[in-house]
């Protein structure tokens, strides 16, 4: 039986790279404001 | 004055416009048969795959007709300063909102039924034993999109982008639906037993009660502005 | 708080990566590919739990008309869309190897993407509408028929189709797969679940600030 570890691993970078990608999304949303009107 | 009489005014106002003008029933009628038209050339050759199809074709052609005629749904009011009429009338907005559904309803059955006469002509099929099945199926099915439709119609009646957001919002609410009244359609037409049929007309009952009273609920909400 | 949300969620991502590859077993007759559900599953589930917050977020909003409400069902739908994209992405991926092909309209996947579509529809309407808060108030009408639809499209692609593995999660009966599985999947959905209470706050309070900057 194939062992297909390039899907396995495939699947996890895809997982990975949408959830950090999301994360770095709200990180600039949030430097940006912060730059904007420096408070908290 | 009663929460039926104001339903009842809305839909009779919504009927004497239209009876006068008589714009969107044509166009939309125009609007089937051409896509009856583009299905023939698009899928026409082998006939037997055509009728296979037929329930599928009738529901797709129901629901783009559909499409057009509820986006247009509050287009009258928006475009004849009637909306301020609408937001000041006293008392429950759902009432409007009933009335809208049944204007809508009684348009999109009076297309379907041409529709579906049409379909019988054009592409030689006899539907006459399981035309009780579709009396039953055919307002079933439409209930249940012109209660999403006319609460979506309201809704992106002011957005920029009316055209696009209605059906992106409305088609993959109305899949179940869609599922429902196409299978159903299907086991009526090759005559089988009402008991293969009736598991698809409760889940167009359920969906129907569900989207209605969704409707009922919060329209009013949709209208406040 | 929300820095030790996601510390948190950080080390139960981690566990469930070292449970999934370390711990648990090669599958007998999928083989390595098997382990690709460990995040597949838990993604769809925090999903669903997701959209469950949209749904209460927005009824709330309704009858309430508080912003904060508003914010946690924009955030919530966000989330909830990025999850189900994994869910469909990695199954997907799971599928060319087992089942030979990338897709299939079984059930479970079309379902799956009807209700992708349904809210990306929501965020695509939050775009669209101009005033803040008459966008506030469509969008909690659509959360809300988005998240009633849901049981029907279920029930009807289910009768249209069956392909697709039992639920082996939302139907009785017992289940075909070994505990160490399950274990394994726990994890990852707390992880998946602490992830998304993360990404909410943050996201909640991006949107107040928005807010507050347009005030």
């Amino acid at each position: 039986m194939a062992d297909n570890s390039g899907f396995v691993v495939a699947a996890y970078a895809v997982t990975a790279i949408c959830l950090a990608g999301y994360w770095r999304f709200l990180r600039r949303r949030e430097k940006n404001f912060r730059q904007r009107s420096p408070r908290r | 004055m009663t929460y039926a009489r104001r339903a009842w005014i809305v839909l009779w106002k919504d009927a004497v416009t239209e009876r006068r003008a008589k714009a969107t029933l044509n166009a939309l009628l125009f609007f089937s048969l051409l896509l009856l038209f583009v299905f023939q050339f698009t899928l026409g050759a082998d006939r037997e795959r055509l009728v296979a199809a037929l329930p599928g074709l009738l529901w797709l052609s129901f629901v783009l007709t559909g499409l057009v005629g509820l986006g247009r749904a509050f287009l009258v009011e928006r475009e004849n300063d009637c909306w301020d009429g609408l937001l000041l009338a006293p008392g429950d907005k759902s009432a409007i909102y009933l009335g809208k559904v049944a204007g809508n309803l009684i348009l999109m059955l009076i297309v379907e039924v041409i529709l579906l006469a049409l379909f019988t002509v054009f592409f030689n099929v006899d539907i006459g034993r399981a035309l009780p099945a579709l009396a039953l199926i055919l307002p079933l099915g439409t209930i249940g999109f012109a209660a999403v439709g006319t609460l979506f119609a309201a809704m992106t009646a002011h957005v920029r982008a009316r055209e696009v957001l209605f059906p992106v919002l409305l088609l993959p609410v109305q899949v179940p639906v869609l599922l429902g009244a196409v299978k159903a359609t299907e086991a009526a037409l090759a005559g089988e037993s009402l008991g293969a049929v009736t598991p698809w007309l409760q889940l167009l009952v359920a969906g129907d009660v569900i989207y209605l009273v969704a409707g009922l609920l919060t329209f009013d909400a949709i209208l406040e502005s | 708080m929300s820095r030790a949300l996601g510390t948190l969620a950080l080390v139960g991502l981690a566990m469930g990566l070292v449970l999934g590859f370390l711990v648990a077993p090669r599958e007998l007759t999928q083989g390595n590919v098997q382990r690709i559900m460990y995040v597949h599953v838990p993604a769809i589930l925090v999903a669903y739990l997701a959209f469950g917050v949209v749904l209460i977020a927005s009824i709330v909003y309704l009858v309430r008309r508080v912003d904060a409400a508003d914010r946690i069902a924009h955030a919530s739908a966000e989330v909830g869309l990025l999850y189900t994209g994994i869910n469909i992405a990695t199954g997907a991926i799971w599928g060319k190897p087992t089942w030979g092909t990338w897709w299939t309209w079984d059930a479970r996947l079309t379902s799956v993407s009807i209700m992708f579509l349904m809210y990306l529809g929501y965020l695509l309407l939050r775009e669209m509408v101009e005033d803040r808060e008459r966008s506030a108030r469509f969008a909690a009408v659509v959360g809300i028929i988005a998240a009633l639809n849901m049981p029907l499209v279920h029930f009807s692609v289910y009768w249209w189709r069956t392909l697709h593995q039992p639920p082996s999660i939302l139907r009785p009966g017992a289940s075909a797969l070994p505990r160490v599985f399950w274990m394994v999947v726990l994890v990852n959905v707390v992880a998946f679940a602490l992830l998304y209470a993360y990404f909410v706050m943050k996201r909640t309070r991006v949107l107040a600030y928005e807010a507050e900057a347009l005030a």
